[in-house]
């Protein structure tokens, strides 16, 4: 057997000699990536174009490229309208906390139940069971809860309701990550009188150290854009979140939409650098644990 | 030996019991608050101010809207998960080899998904425009369209446009799974069907798609739930309109809560949705397994 034979069936095949079956399936793939390619980023490039263009322009024209030149005169709006950085500001607080709080529970609690089977399968099963239930359902009795502990309108009570959304998410994928860890490694440190705890955090958590920052962005992100939560307990400045900014935006000032657009870019940026930047953890992380 | 033992599982114990509290309070107290207050006379305000049984679920089997709320989150879940199911699994055959192309779209896919539903939502409302929208401007530029249409203020039309959005945002997100699908299949099924002669397209058929089926169907699933909650994109694009046209049973259930203020209603309401859902999970999970079986590695 030569590695040939090894390699995945349909990647990195043998050059064949060109057929006209072979151009064909060629030149589908181009075109198709090439619709794919403007489908996903009209509408980007629009939000692009239309914050830039003159605000009578885009009453009159739906164009895609500015036809009267470049104008920042939505920018300086955006920003002097509407409290953009301190929206922004809120959501990296809320953000950096709900994922400190799920990491800081989903990690042991993931850790116990693959290698000590804790809970049995009742328990993982009851945590991956919440992310079936659309936020919705737990949204009264949430209010009445956090109203009667005084965490309405606060970035931490917010913060904890992410917490409880990204919990499957985030108890799914560091199970998948620690299956990988050969248990023999775990095992020779304990022989040397470590605790379940010193193991997971000197062994375990270095070895998945890529599973797990994946698992944090994903909690970050997922934080950043979550808007249902944010909408029902957040009243003002002192909490509210980028989404709930931009949704602001529409009912006071009516439809400009060439704020709007800018506004929703200045919010978007920071999550496609992040991605980008973390973007073969992110990858990994997503097409590792959902798909077996 | 007796005492590590039992250190061990009261250090189990510590690691497991803030999920575990925390099931507690945002999961099991929340439907048993959600139960009780089903059956209560309440306001959003003034909780349980009389015991009314079970008039909050007849009233919400009565209730046209209602009905109509939950059959339209099925039409859109079920709609948007087969168009982006389809179209997901389809790019990922396509690009299923090491090229530029694929690297590029799956660098690129990463991109919408990721995106604030908000924020996109706002982008698409000014494509949707009936007056300056960048669809009409087009399309009536192209001759498709003879004059401005309002997509977004057309019953059956604006729901169409809804999904529109959410099948921009989620179909890469199918494509990126799938092609991780495809990348896990066994060689030797592929080594046998080319000693026993066969062609692309019977491989393609007698195995790529029956050994794709219980990845993809997991992909399915995962799109249907989270597709069964859509909220953001109603709440931005159409509020629930024309009429009730596009009304999902999360934005009407928000609606009756926090601008009607009748938690009771909301809570019997809230009350039916899970009972829906649960029993379709459980469908679901019976199909998945029947597959798993049939087809599994």
């Amino acid at each position: 057997m030569t590695d040939q034979a090894f390699a995945p069936p349909l990647r990195r095949r043998p050059p064949r000699p060109l057929h006209p079956m072979r151009t064909a399936m060629r030149a589908l793939r181009w075109v198709t990536v090439g619709l794919l390619l403007a489908f996903t980023l009209i509408p980007l490039i629009f939000m692009v174009t239309t914050s830039l263009k003159s605000p009578i322009e885009i009453r009159i024209s739906g164009s895609l490229i500015p036809s009267e030149g470049i104008f920042w005169v939505n920018w300086e709006r955006a920003f002097r309208n509407v409290p953009l950085p301190n929206y922004l500001l809120n959501s990296l607080v809320v953000g950096v906390l709900s994922t400190a709080m799920t990491l800081l529970i989903a990690l042991p609690a993931s850790y116990a139940f693959v290698r000590f089977r804790a809970g049995g399968r009742f328990l993982p099963s009851w945590i991956l069971g919440t992310y079936v239930a659309p936020p919705i359902v737990i949204s009264v009795p949430v209010f009445m809860l956090m109203r009667a502990v005084g965490l309405v309108d606060r970035p931490f009570g917010l913060a904890l309701l992410h917490m409880v959304a990204n919990l499957p998410v985030a108890t799914w994928m560091l199970m998948d990550f620690m299956r990988t860890i050969p248990t023999e490694i775990e095992e020779a440190a304990q022989m040397d009188g470590s605790s379940h705890c010193g193991v997971l955090l000197r062994i375990v958590i270095p070895l998945i150290l890529p599973g797990l920052v994946a698992t944090a962005i994903i909690c970050l992100i997922l934080s950043w854009n979550e808007f249902l939560f944010a909408l029902i307990l957040t009243y003002s400045l002192r909490s509210q979140t980028f989404p709930i900014g931009i949704s602001e935006f529409q009912g006071e000032h009516g439809l400009q939409f060439g704020e709007i657009s800018a506004a929703a870019l200045t919010g978007i940026v920071p999550v496609y650098v992040l991605a980008l930047f973390f973007q073969r953890y992110l990858i990994h992380g997503l097409t590792r644990g959902g798909v077996k | 030996m007796h005492t590590l033992h039992r250190r061990t599982r009261r250090e189990i114990l510590w690691m497991v019991a803030p999920a575990v509290l925390t099931l507690i309070v945002f999961s099991l107290y929340p439907l048993v608050y959600s139960i009780a207050m089903s059956l209560s006379d309440s306001q959003l305000a003034r909780p349980f101010r009389a015991f009314v049984a079970f008039k909050n679920y007849t009233d919400a089997v009565a209730d046209a809207l209602f009905r109509g709320s939950i059959l339209l989150t099925f039409v859109y879940a079920f709609g948007v998960t087969a168009i982006e199911t389809a179209l997901g699994f389809g790019l990922a055959l396509l690009l299923n080899r090491e090229s530029r192309a694929s690297r590029f779209a799956r660098t690129l896919g990463l991109l919408p998904f990721i995106t604030p539903p908000v924020a996109i939502a706002a982008i698409w409302r000014l494509i949707y425009d009936p007056s300056s929208g960048m669809l009409n401007h087009y399309l009536v530029r192209a001759g498709i369209l003879e004059q401005n249409v309002a997509f977004l203020g057309i019953p059956g039309l604006a729901m169409a446009s809804v999904m529109l959005v959410d099948v921009w945002q989620w179909t890469p997100f199918v494509f990126l799974l799938s092609l991780a699908v495809l990348a896990s299949l066994p060689h030797e099924p592929y080594e046998a069907a080319a000693v026993d002669g066969a062609n692309t397209w019977q491989q393609f058929v007698h195995i790529t798609l029956p050994l794709c089926l219980p990845g993809v169907l997991i992909i399915a699933i995962l799109r249907l739930i989270g597709a069964m909650k859509v909220f953001d994109l109603v709440f931005m694009l159409t509020s629930g309109g024309p009429g009730a046209s596009t009304q999902v049973a999360s934005f009407y259930i928000y609606k009756t809560a926090f601008q009607q203020f009748k938690t009771g209603y909301a809570s019997a309401m809230t009350i039916i949705l899970i009972i829906v859902l649960t029993i379709l999970v459980t469908l679901l999970t019976v199909l998945y397994r029947k597959a798993q079986q049939r087809y599994g590695l």
